[in-house]
């Protein structure tokens, strides 16, 4: 492991990383440690507090209100509207200074004998800017209106401190992802990996896998036990990450209430991000098991909602993702009539139907591969 | 006589296009052939190297083929489209408009436009050379049947190239600088795309964890005045004044010598073609901390950090690492002194001619007989 003082030196003891080689395999093994045992810093570093990470947002957020159009929303449309307010004067008076001697009478002569003709052209542009200014104006507040209209609409944000941490070990359907992905060569990433007990379970496996999660604390946690776990996104980490380069993406988690829009931004994501072969697990909630699993402030907060297996199966299609399987599980519930109540076979045959339909196991695992 | 005459929008001193179209020039010259650069604008400075396109049809000879240097939208993208000579378009890359639409429309604009110019160009060329693979299919992708990776020749020239190398942990590099701090680069110009902004919040936070006397260079020009002056009133809001310091128009070894007193460069670009910088970095010897983006991990190879991040802790944490590990760098420096050969300049002035010798009918270079004496 590495630590850094604060003299800018950096010592280490004896690591994976120590040493490089010529070959250029082993030089990117080499390399591959190096970036492990940065990440592993850092994770030691903020775990000490020494610097939360909600200073790295600051930081961003600060540089933001030095840019020009830097404000968000409305206030970024009446800045921009300022400088075009602003531009929309046209001066006629041409500087005139020059560093030549005789530059300035020269120029003075030039702006009077074209004055008159400068000014009438100059009318009609400034009329034109104006008018167009006032349009823009009219513009915004439509706008403006619009955005005040769609607030109104819009979902509240899911707080992640309503949003349980996720601990997949133990679960019916993290050994069926170990299983599908053990022997698969190349990175897989699991987002919302909470705990980082199936990640551990798949490297445990042999496969190169790392965990995402959103509470910056829980991948701390998992870091710090050796694993490769970041804070983070699985949407925006999809995005940073080049195409084809994962082996399989595995999706839990918010998965299951991501926005419309989001999901569909997922969904090309995950497929472009795979290499071809590579395979994509998505671990949902059924619509109808999504209230009996879900916490409730997540489910009554939350922007989207589960979808079902074909749905997902349809919507992958279109990008090149073909059904491996889907595997349903969790918690099934019965309805069992008691012992000594007398019983129908119509009554039995009505309840089956309930315990089918609303409290049949409400989970499923969805195992697609990319295949174009 | 073969003729081969370049275009490009305009000549500037210090700049990396300019400097290639004159190390081309040079190249086609010493094969005997006559060459031209042709310009819309032209920097006092070397004024003298370019004329106005306009004057291209008074002087044009049959047989005279026409290479385009394509980086940003010109009235000579129209011009070329309306000749009858052989075009070859070597792409330079234009940075998506997008990048600049908040910042500077008419800019974000003018870039649009000079994909689309690529776009015209492109299906009409006979040849598209670029500097790097992620370009060629961004050319192939805008309609060009044919495509070529040849490096871009830097304006460090072979003086730098082949200079002896400073001996591995003897250098006053070692271990965060000479007592002043480490030394962070930069070298790009001051665009929204370049994201500078971003290197120094990274500085910010290496100063706050490792080392408070950290300072950091930008070395270009601020092409994009409304985030240059972002920029700097970011600087100053952060207290780092005095630990970063920005530099324009740096003659060819001021810029070396920038290298040669760094202690790593960061690269956090959100797009780039090929990069000239980080071949520079290589050059001297300068371990390379970059954001994986564009064709950054082309360029790079294995010769630096790649990061999958741009957050400052994680950025902050790649330099520490760089700088305090002897044995990294010298295995980056390693890397680098092997990856260098894919941008040896002399190889890439003799593909040049190589590649654009067919085009203007100019005879085969006669085969090289080698130690063995003449060939059968």
């Amino acid at each position: 492991m590495t630590s850094t003082p604060t003299n800018g030196e950096t010592t280490r003891s004896a690591s994976a990383a120590d040493q490089p080689a010529d070959q250029p395999a082993d030089a990117a093994a080499y390399l591959a440690g190096v970036m492990v045992e940065i990440d592993a810093e850092v994770a030691r570093r903020r775990a000490s507090g020494e610097l939360p990470p909600a200073l790295e947002r600051e930081l961003d957020e600060l540089f933001l209100e030095f840019s020009p159009l830097g404000a968000r929303g409305s206030a970024r449309l009446r800045e921009t509207l300022a400088l075009v307010d602003g531009a929309a004067y046209v001066d006629t008076a041409v500087p005139v200074a020059s560093q030549k001697a005789a530059g300035a009478y020269v120029k003075r002569g030039i702006q009077k004998a074209t004055g008159w003709y400068m000014n009438y052209v100059v009318h009609q542009v400034t009329r034109f800017s104006w008018s167009v200014s006032r349009m823009l104006h009219v513009l915004v507040d439509h706008v403006e209106d619009l955005e005040q209209a769609v607030d109104g609409l819009r979902p509240p944000d899911v707080d992640l401190s309503v949003v349980p941490v996720a601990a997949p070990s133990g679960t019916w359907w993290a050994s069926l992802v170990v299983e599908a992905l053990t022997g698969i060569r190349g990175r897989v990433v699991h987002g919302d990996c909470g705990d980082g007990s199936l990640v551990e379970a798949l490297v445990a496996a042999g496969v190169d896998a790392y965990g995402l999660d959103p509470h910056d604390d829980a991948a701390e946690a998992v870091a710090i036990r050796g694993l490769d776990a970041r804070g983070g996104r699985l949407l925006d980490h999809l995005e940073a990450v080049p195409e084809e380069a994962l082996a399989a993406v595995v999706a839990s988690g918010s998965v299951q209430w991501l926005s419309p829009s989001e999901r569909d931004r997922f969904v090309v994501l995950a497929a472009s991000r795979l290499a071809v072969g590579g395979i994509l697990c998505l671990h949902s909630a059924s619509p109808i098991g999504w209230e009996r699993s879900c916490p409730p402030v997540v489910a009554d907060l939350a922007p989207g909602r589960p979808l079902h297996p074909e749905t997902w199966e349809h919507l992958g299609a279109r990008h090149g993702l073909r059904l491996r399987a889907v595997h349903q599980g969790g918690a099934a519930e019965r309805i069992v009539v008691g012992e000594g109540v007398p019983s129908s076979d119509a009554l039995d045959a009505l309840i089956s139907v309930v315990n089918d339909r609303l409290l049949a196991p409400g989970e499923y695992l969805l195992v697609a591969e990319r295949v174009q | 006589m073969t003729a081969v005459h370049q275009f490009l929008s305009a000549l500037l001193p210090r700049d990396a296009t300019g400097a290639h179209a004159l190390a081309v020039r040079s190249a086609f010259r010493a094969a005997g052939w006559s060459s031209e650069i042709y310009v819309e604008a032209a920097h006092d400075e070397v004024l003298h190297e370019a004329t106005y396109f306009g004057r291209y049809p008074g002087r044009a000879v049959p047989g005279d083929v026409l290479l385009y240097h394509l980086s940003t939208a010109s009235p000579i993208a129209a011009f070329l489209l309306d000749r009858s000579e052989p075009l070859v378009l070597n792409y330079h890359n234009v940075t998506p408009g997008s990048f600049y639409a908040a910042w500077e429309p008419e800019t974000g604009r003018r870039a649009d436009r000079a994909r689309d110019e690529a776009a015209a160009l492109a299906s009409r060329a006979a040849l598209g050379i670029t500097d790097s693979r992620f370009n060629a299919d961004e050319l192939t992708a805008l309609g060009c049947r044919s495509t070529e990776v040849v490096p871009v020749l830097s304006g460090i020239g072979p003086e730098h190239w082949r200079a002896p190398r400073r001996p591995a942990g003897g250098s006053t590099r070692a271990a965060g600088g000479r007592g002043t701090g480490t030394a962070w680069l930069f070298v790009g110009r001051l665009s929204p795309n370049k994201a500078q902004h971003q290197v120094v919040e990274a500085l910010w936070w290496y100063r706050r964890q490792v080392d408070p006397r950290a300072h950091l260079d930008l070395v270009g020009a601020p092409v994009t005045p409304s985030y240059a002056a972002a920029l700097v009133a970011f600087v100053t809001e952060l207290g780092l004044e005095s630990a970063v310091h920005f530099h324009e128009g740096l003659s060819t070894d001021e810029l070396a010598r920038r290298y040669q007193d760094a202690d790593v460069f960061v690269c956090l670009s959100e797009h780039e073609g090929f990069c000239v910088p980080l071949v520079e970095a290589m050059v001297f010897d300068l371990p390379v901390v970059a954001y994986r983006a564009g064709a950054v991990p082309e360029t790079l190879g294995d010769a630096g950090l790649l990061l999958d991040t741009k957050r400052p802790a994680a950025v902050a944490a790649a330099v520490a690492r760089v700088v305090g590990d002897e044995t990294l760098r010298s295995h980056l420096r390693r890397a680098a002194r092997a990856r260098l050969d894919r941008f040896d300049p002399d190889a890439a002035r003799a593909r040049f001619v190589e590649l654009l010798g067919p085009l203007a009918g100019a005879p085969r270079p006669a085969p090289n007989p080698g130690p063995g004496g003449a060939t059968a």
